[in-house]
């Protein structure tokens, strides 16, 4: 039985029903992993973090937190709405109805954090900046895009790379960097 | 140095890396979550720092203050306000978990028409009509029709709801709860009167006293205000000059505080009067000073009666006498007997025999809260009783309750869930659906207390006359509102208005006449600035020693024997040290081991051993325990230190209703109090006797302690 | 005197330092009232949950601290012994961690504790059973799961955003509050100044009402915890295996 249906994979028609079925699977599991890459959807699907790099916004007016402590923050509908309500075009954009809608019936903007780590990770913006990091370093220029994506994978690799390269030379920082317990508790 | 091979690389060589990251990346978590911040957050709350609110802890009456770790707008975690007089810093374990009863599952998430159902009803109504119906409650009833039930705490709503039965002319609402009845207050506050000539709560200077006996006050666990005295008892130990303090303690049954007393003498339940007297006498004698009020004592009599030995008495007189700062408290079991009120007076007539009414680390009386007049007590079980008749004869059409679950907390012999059904219209502001909610034809549930805003008087405790001050530590988290809020409309629209726009400036209100007091903690020129700093340390109190040294004794004992029902055992009913009297409905608390038997989510019976082994017992079995008013059925734990004519059953368990970690759990040893009281109305629940039955079930208890049992190791044959 | 390379001879984790601790604790036991103050506290700040009556009942329960009390003689001479809270140690040489297959469980070299890195963690229960303070708790189930329990939806609401919340088949443990150490050097850190004795505490620590629990830095003689630990009352428990624990216990008054 084994052996009949081996020597029918064997001819032409059957290799090419492998490659079919190989190929089906490969594409499948691209797919699969193609959809865990993308941006999620954000409640304000087209925000551009472009234009408002390009009027000068600096990062931490809505993302204050990120000298202060571990969670940089989401800007709310009350910190969106400060500058907005003095935009005329906020009364009649499309793109941006999703924002009025929200002041207009009190509801929040529930936005979706894209630069995460584990549950397991404790990160901390703070000494991240503290040690000179600019946003940038980490996030991308978003002077460029619209939608945020993170601009490499975040992993421990990352992680460990960059804090090896800047404790090299210095065995007490290197301890600290490289323990466990700097990172997973 | 050479250059280490760090343990990331040796899992890569061990080839473990891979599988660890497949192993652990693969989890069910989603992978991105949505974030919810607060529509108007202010500012600071989305900074991505925890933002510290301090507030008073309402899960019991004591007032300790609290601060409150908040972030992103949702309570974190439950600390102590270092500044505040009564804790210093300090929590207990149910204020460490009151987060679980703002975050419970179970609580009532919006007003509801209940219907006196079992279940809490789904037919929600709006708020605009719970104040509708409040206010026709109001209007279209008599004055003394009207009546307001609440809880032990001397706070802003009870402020509130005297202000507003005053101007309707209704009955003064009444406080009452399980601790007071458990406490013995009443008998506690009338002692003092009759000794101090001044009724008040003592309050006893464990700190400062070298030699400590406590007669059945279970100060370490929940007797009046637990943090305060525990830190008492560790100063009392470390000791002044580095003298060690000696405590000993007297009851049937070992407690959490005899457990870490240095001597335990199990003596007879209602003996404890006799046995201060005793000692007193043989104190004076031995200091070679006159016995005072204790000249007619027997010692050898008393310690017959009390099961002990004249020379151990003698012993125990000799400790006293040579003590510097010796000091003698009683409470809880100890006052709960029909001769209670004569316990209570004989041991401060000991304290008075020693001298140190008035002198560090002895007893004085607490200081009223900043603004009090007078020392105002809950609701005595007598009163209760008078207040559930009164009830019961129809002449309550309008019953209001608060932050208090009588058809829980009241034995089922005062007759309270009968008597409820004679009331037109029931109200509760319950937050939580506890068996009284449950039968309430409304609730309208109040904010839970990290929720709201608010005051409290500290009412013993503390040395300084302390106001303690309770703010929103988050916003909402159900379609609650704040009774005072609820009470204010509703009396305006029954053309009743109270001078007030809301709780908050009730509160405010009430505050204005401390503003040009002195000697502060913290001085404010005008009631704004004052009101934020309220709100900042949690409270205002005034910084001197405020303790009032109370007017020599005069004692005159009439030491008689206690009267006990008929039965075979003594009952020593204590409340559960880690759940109190409503803690049942926190699953942390139910799974903090009892601390001196372990067990955890269930309630059992406390047998000696060897009574145990004379009824064929072992550990586990159920048994019935039946007294004259009714009966009980729970799990024995045999337990080494009781009297072998004693059994002891926790309270705090034996919920109905009351959330899913509570309902259906254990049983209340309440149901087994008749309702006979002492001279001072306090309940005589330790003079009930109760006969044991074997129900020929058994139900494994879960303990810290041990597997035995659970696996069937270690148990006799016949398991 | 010869040093062997432990990284180089794979037993790095099982003979780290032997010296010096830095973060320890003292627990005097004369005036611990045995309140569960501590319990509830630990269990708060740290996300632990709770696994319900069955659950505990087998042994299950996930304390990482708890009180332990035994009974010496019979009545009416029955004596309980003094409370004892027993929490992980934090052993200078720690029987967990050389027995760990995944390296789950190593010293940290920075602030010399004993770790429990959960995204190791496979779930052998070795370091459990070779813990001779009996102080590790495994994760039976998915307690903190919404999915499996609908209340952990509602009651997730005040977790520690600093502490991980752990999945099933992870073993877990007391980190001395590691994440309060954090915050309080970052701080000390953004502000250009040595972190003070006593400016932060652990949760137990800081909840206990009687004040039996100091924590602080054992590798400074002027800490409060290390003038504390100097007593001729401190005792280290199980001290004769070699352990070094961090934590010493006064036993007996003064």
């Amino acid at each position: 039985m084994i052996q009949k249906a081996f020597k029918w994979l064997m001819q032409p028609l059957g290799l090419a029903a492998v490659l079919i079925v190989a190929l089906a699977v490969f594409s499948l599991v691209v797919w699969g992993i193609a959809q865990t890459q993308k941006p999620p959807e954000q409640p304000v699907p087209q925000f551009p973090h472009q234009l408002h790099v390009s009027f000068g916004v600096q990062c931490l007016y809505c993302h204050p937190g990120a000298v202060r402590g571990p969670s940089p923050g989401l800007p709310t509908v009350s910190k969106c709405w400060g500058c907005h309500q003095q935009i005329a075009k906020t009364q009649t954009s499309v793109k941006l109805a999703p924002l009025k809608a929200a002041h207009d019936s009190g509801t929040p903007l529930q936005w979706v954090p894209v630069a995460q780590v584990p549950d397991f990770v404790q990160f901390n913006h703070r000494p991240h900046v503290a040690a000179g990091l600019n946003c940038e370093n980490c996030h991308g220029d978003l002077s460029k895009v619209d939608i945020y994506e993170n601009p490499q994978v975040m992993n421990m690799g990352w992680c460990l790379a960059c804090h090896k390269e800047k404790s090299a030379g210095n065995p007490e920082l290197y301890i600290k960097l490289t323990d466990c317990g700097t990172c997973h508790y | 140095m050479t250059q280490k091979i760090s343990r990331r690389d040796m899992l890569k060589l061990a080839g473990l890396g891979a599988t660890t990251a497949v192993l652990t990346g693969c989890g069910p978590a989603s992978k991105y979550v949505k974030r919810e911040p607060y529509f108007s957050m202010p500012e600071y709350t989305y900074n991505g720092e925890s933002t510290f609110y301090a507030t008073t802890c309402r899960e019991c009456a004591a007032g300790c203050g609290t601060v409150i770790r908040t972030m992103q707008g949702r309570a974190l975690k439950v600390e102590g306000n270092k500044n505040h007089p009564l804790n210093l810093g300090k929590t207990c374990a149910r204020g460490q978990a009151a987060l679980e009863g703002l975050y419970n599952p179970d609580r009532v998430t919006g007003p509801l028409k209940q219907g006196r159902g079992n279940k809490l009803s789904g037919s929600a109504v709006t708020w605009d009509n719970a104040i509708g119906t409040v206010a026709e409650a109001l209007k279209n009833h008599k004055p003394d029709e009207i009546a307001f039930l609440m809880g032990l705490a001397p706070d802003h709503l009870f402020d509130l709801a005297s202000e507003l039965t005053g101007q309707l002319g209704a009955p003064a609402p009444i406080r009452f709860g399980a601790l007071g009845m458990f406490e013995s207050r009443a008998t506690l506050s009338r002692a003092a009167e009759e000794l101090f000539g001044q009724a008040a709560m003592p309050f006893f200077d464990l700190a400062n006293a070298d030699v400590v006996f406590s007669f059945g006050a279970n100060f370490l666990e929940t007797w009046l205000s637990p943090v305060a005295y525990t830190r008492g008892y560790s100063r009392m130990r470390k000791g002044k000059n580095r003298r060690r303090g000696y405590l000993v303690q007297f009851e049937a049954r070992m407690s959490q505080t005899a457990a870490v007393a240095d001597e335990w003498i199990p003596i007879k339940p209602g003996s404890e009067g006799l046995v201060a007297a005793a000692i007193g006498k043989l104190a004076a004698e031995a200091r070679g000073a006159s016995a005072g009020a204790f000249k007619n004592v027997d010692a050898a009599a008393a310690a017959k009666a009390a099961g002990v030995s004249l020379e151990k008495l003698e012993y125990l007189a000799g400790l006293l006498a040579s003590a510097f700062n010796p000091l003698a408290l009683a409470g809880g079991a100890a006052l709960a007997q029909s001769n209670g009120l004569q316990t209570a007076k004989s041991v401060l007539a000991l304290d008075a025999l020693l001298g140190n009414i008035g002198q560090p680390g002895g007893v004085f009386l607490s200081p009223l809260a900043p603004g009090q007049e007078a020392y105002h007590r809950p609701a005595s079980a007598q009163e209760m009783g008078e207040f559930v008749q009164k009830i019961n004869s129809g002449a309550v059409k309008v019953l209001f309750i608060h932050g208090v679950n009588p058809a829980f907390e009241l034995p089922k012999s005062f007759g309270f869930i009968e008597a409820l059904k004679k009331v037109e219209t029931v109200i509760s502001f319950a937050t939580f659906p506890d068996e009284t909610a449950l039968m309430a034809d409304y609730i309208f549930p109040d904010h839970h207390g990290l929720e709201s805003f608010g005051y409290q008087r500290v009412f013993t405790g503390a040395a300084e006359s302390a106001l303690s001050g309770a703010q929103p530590t988050v916003t909402p988290f159900h379609d609650t509102r704040a009774t005072a809020d609820v009470l204010l409309a509703a009396a305006a629209q029954a053309g009743q208005a109270l001078p007030y726009a809301d709780e908050y400036e009730f509160v405010k209100s009430k505050l204005r006449q401390f503003v040009p007091l002195s000697g502060g903690f913290f001085a404010a020129p005008e009631i704004n600035t004052f009101m934020a700093y309220f709100q900042q340390y949690g409270g205002w109190w005034q910084t001197g020693n405020a303790l009032v040294a109370p007017a020599a004794a005069n004692a005159k004992l009439n030491l008689a024997e206690a009267e006990f029902e008929e039965g075979e055992f003594f009952l020593v009913p204590f409340v559960s040290p880690t759940l109190g009297e409503a803690g049942a409905n926190k699953p942390w608390l139910q799974e903090a081991p009892d601390p001196t038997t372990t067990v955890m989510w269930n309630t059992w019976v406390e047998i000696n051993p060897e009574t145990a082994h004379e009824l064929h017992l072992e550990n586990d079995d159920i048994v019935r325990i039946v007294s004259a008013a009714g009966e009980v059925e729970a799990p024995v734990y045999l337990y080494p230190a009781i009297r072998p004519d004693t059994i002891a059953i926790p309270f705090g368990q034996g919920h109905t209703a009351y959330g899913r970690y509570a309902a259906g759990r254990g049983v209340n040893p309440a149901d087994l109090f008749g309702p006979r009281v002492n001279e001072a109305g306090d309940l005589a629940f330790a003079g009930t006797k109760v006969r044991v039955e074997k129900a020929g079930k058994y139900r494994v208890l879960s303990r810290l302690e041990s597997k035995i049992g659970v696996y069937g190791e270690g148990m006799g044959e016949g398991h | 005197m010869t040093t062997i390379d432990l990284n180089l001879v794979g037993a790095k984790g099982a003979l780290v330092e032997e010296a010096e601790g830095k973060w320890g604790m003292v627990i005097d036991q004369d005036i611990c009232t045995g309140c569960q103050a501590c319990v509830v506290a630990c269990a708060m700040e740290n996300n632990i949950a709770f696994v319900g009556e069955e659950d505990s009942g087998y042994g299950r329960s996930m304390h990482w601290i708890r009180i332990e009390r035994f009974w010496e003689g019979e009545y009416p001479e029955v004596k309980m012994t003094h409370y004892q809270p027993m929490l992980c140690q934090q052993c200078g040489k720690a029987p967990c961690e050389p027995v760990c297959p995944a390296f789950a469980t190593v010293h940290s070299q920075a602030e010399k504790v004993n770790l429990q890195v959960y995204n190791r963690c496979v779930g052998t229960r070795y370091c459990a059973n070779n813990c001779p303070y009996q102080v590790r708790s495994f994760n039976w189930r998915d307690y903190n799961d919404d999915r499996l329990d609908e209340a952990i939806a509602s009651l997730k609401n005040h977790f520690n955003p600093d502490v991980t919340v752990r999945r099933r088949g992870i073993m877990e443990k007391c980190t001395f509050c590691i994440q309060r150490i954090h915050k309080a050097q970052d701080k000390a850190k953004s502000e250009g100044r040595a972190v003070a004795d006593g400016e932060f505490t652990t949760a137990c620590a800081q909840a206990c009402p009687a004040d039996a629990i100091v924590f602080g830095r054992v590798d400074d003689p002027e800490s409060l915890v290390s003038q504390l630990a100097r007593q001729s009352h401190g005792v280290h428990h199980l001290e004769e295996l070699g352990t070094l624990p961090r934590v010493t216990y006064l036993v007996g008054g003064q």
